[in-house]
């Protein structure tokens, strides 16, 4: 009876190191992918991290200016911010009827920048003095 | 029966060897899984033991854009006994790497050591080098910070050495921060303003032939600098400097008496002192004696001018007059309370001290009131005009993402800073800052044009002029600062090199440029000195 026992056993012990086996060398074969993985991912990471820096330097405020006045025939114009976001009404919910009816627009004279025909309005607007304290 | 021939004693003894084996191999099971999880779990160490540093975090501006970033590298290292030709290896190694071929044929020829051929090669470098087919060469991974903006920002972000390690500007002043951080680190610069602010500064180095220029732009609120800017100025992704080339940030390592622009603080002293009416009428004849001193103004102004006018007109004369009203006594402390006479704070580490007199008597008094005789770095300067517009309260300059105003010591009252905003507005609708105006963006600000000191005496034409603008001047949000060294007059400016002809119509461009970027709203009314 224990020859059987001792018999099973050792079959066991020997079809568990199979076992055992086979799982450790599926396990070391998915390290070995694991590692390569991760190479492959750091390595993807520093090819983004290299590609990030390369966009940055392409799309440096000078670079971007330099290309325009080549290429598009553009120059340095200032802008003017006539609104902002917040001034919008809401996408959704009821809209500011008010605010729309009132929105007006300039538009400047031909030959001068919005900015000159609003300077001239604007200091044609302005009082004749514009000292502090009138007395002076 | 004896013990051999027990069974039941034979089976126990094989038990126990079995028993023994089993534990043995637990053991080393146990072992081998410490080994793994927790010894082989600490920092990845190269083949040759040489550490990799640690990777500093990037910088960003305001809006996400990369300004500093380190960027994977390799150094490489060569073993010269390995080598059978050292004068070909090195030069092979020389043409392959950029290393000097001097250097290492000298290094190889005693055929022994471990050697640094190169820092911060370049993945293509690296794939070269080993198409050449040389053996004992070894790669460690390393970083080079790399700056995208290249002279864009190259005073405010400093530089690191060739073991990655901070050593000027913000990268110094960082360098806890940017150490051990996974996230980039955001700072309160603006890449598009800073251009900007560079782009006009070099317009107007070119347009009045000036040795050098600055200029700051900073939120009067919040004390965030969103651009800073020192002509000339570097290239920081190379390790050396060019003919003309200059790593003096003018605007924090550099104290300069910056003249009538300091009329600011004088004038802020008397309305809060409250030791002037602004309708005051006061004698300007030229010059003014004060002891043994005499005092000029720029031009003639008239006989006699009113206190708003004085400033708007910059009168020397007319300020030594009201500042002599508080006297020392007070001006000294009320300069000091502005954190003009102490060194400035911020993450800059290069920050020089204020140079003032030992002996504050009446003639220093006077000769302070008009910006001659103390001397401060401009960023310390902007710091304090900030003060005084933004309703009263010192603020510290910061350049870190901080959108929250600060709530600073309480200088001056609101009422006397509503005051100078009107003075200011007044010497750009009516005084020497008229060139500074921008329609719709309402700007204020104040001339300076100082004699540079040269051998103990005054230099009459070396100048600093200099102009400091704020806006929209009813609820100022930003401070523009500009400064020329050494300008010369052109046709434009009347061949004058003042402040008001050369600094001021570049604040002005700067504003009109950077006013959208800013998120300030141009309105079409028109603010005058006295609405």
């Amino acid at each position: 009876m224990i020859r059987i026992l001792n018999f099973t056993l050792v079959l066991a012990t020997g079809l568990i190191s199979l076992g055992v086996y086979r799982v450790a060398e599926e396990a070391r074969i998915s390290g070995i992918e694991l590692r390569e993985t991760r190479a492959a991912i750091a390595q993807e990471n520093k090819s983004m991290a290299v590609l990030g820096a390369e966009w940055a330097r392409q799309t440096q405020p000078a670079r971007i200016q330099a290309l325009a006045e080549r290429y598009l025939n553009v120059t340095d114009r200032p802008a003017a911010q006539l609104a902002s976001v917040s001034q919008l009404p809401p996408k959704f919910g009821p809209q500011p009827e008010n605010a729309i009816r009132n929105a007006n627009a300039v538009v400047p004279e031909s030959g001068n920048s919005s900015l000159a025909a609003t300077q001239s309005q604007a200091q044609s607007a302005a009082p004749a003095r514009t000292l502090l304290h009138t007395g002076t | 029966m004896s013990r051999a021939t027990d069974p039941a004693a034979l089976l126990r003894g094989r038990i126990a060897i079995a028993a023994l084996i089993s534990a043995v191999a637990f053991t080393l099971v146990t072992a081998r899984l410490v080994d793994v999880m927790v010894i082989g779990a600490g920092p990845s160490r190269t083949a040759t033991g040489i550490a990799v540093p640690e990777k500093r975090a990037d910088l960003i501006d305001r809006h996400g854009a990369l300004v500093a970033r380190d960027l994977p590298v390799s150094d490489l290292y060569a073993m010269p006994a390995t080598f059978w030709d050292t004068a070909g290896a090195a030069h092979q190694l020389a043409v392959a790497t950029g290393a000097d071929e001097q250097r290492l044929k000298a290094a190889f020829a005693p055929k022994k050591g471990y050697i640094l051929v190169q820092r911060g090669l370049s993945p293509e470098q690296r794939e070269t080098i080993m198409h050449l087919g040389l053996p004992g060469l070894d790669f460690i991974d390393s970083y080079k910070r790399f700056y995208p903006a290249g002279r864009t920002l190259a005073h405010a972000i400093g530089q690191v050495d060739t073991d990655d390690n901070g050593v000027s500007g913000l990268e110094l002043g960082l360098e806890d921060k940017l150490r051990g951080r996974a996230d980039p680190l955001m700072l309160s610069l603006d890449m598009r303003v800073q251009y900007a602010l560079e782009h006009e500064a070099a317009e107007a180095i070119r347009s009045f032939r000036a040795k050098a220029a600055g200029g700051i732009v900073m939120n009067v609120h919040t004390g965030e600098i969103w651009a800073l800017a020192s002509l000339p100025d570097y290239e920081p992704n190379l390790r050396k400097l060019g003919p003309t080339d200059s790593i003096r940030n003018r605007m924090t390592q550099d104290v300069y008496e910056l003249g009538s622009i300091f009329k600011i603080f004088a004038f802020t002293e008397a309305v809060e002192e409250k030791t002037i009416r602004l309708d005051e009428p006061f004698s300007v004849v030229s010059p003014y004696r004060l002891g043994h001193y005499l005092i000029h103004d720029f031009e003639r102004l008239g006989p006699e001018l009113p206190a708003e006018m004085v400033f708007a007109k910059s009168s020397n004369i007319g300020t030594a007059q009201i500042e002599l009203r508080s006297g020392p006594e007070k001006q000294r402390p009320f300069l000091r309370k502005l954190g003009l006479l102490q060194p400035l704070k911020t993450e800059l580490p290069e920050m020089a001290s204020p140079l003032y007199p030992r002996h504050w008597e009446t003639v220093e008094a006077a000769t302070i009131a008009y910006g001659h005789g103390i001397s401060v770095n401009p960023l310390t300067f902007a710091a304090a005009a900030a003060a005084v517009v933004n309703g009263g309260t010192l603020i510290h300059p910061t350049f870190l993402m901080h959108p929250e105003p600060q709530q600073g010591e309480r200088i001056i009252s609101e009422e006397t800073s509503r005051t100078m905003r009107q003075l200011l507005r007044l010497v750009v609708t009516a005084g020497t800052g008229t060139k500074a105006d921008v329609p719709g963006y309402d700007v204020g600000g104040k001339t300076g044009t100082a004699e540079k000191a040269e051998n103990g005496t005054y230099a009459h034409h070396q100048l600093i002029s200099s102009f400091c603008g704020v806006f929209p001047i009813d609820d100022p949000q930003f401070l523009v600062f500009l400064m020329l060294d050494e300008p010369h007059g052109n046709k434009e400016s009347g061949g004058f090199a003042t402040g008001g002809e050369t600094a001021a119509p570049a604040v002005g461009r700067i504003i009109a440029r950077i006013a959208p970027l800013l998120g300030v709203q141009r309105r079409d009314t028109y603010v005058a000195a006295n609405p």
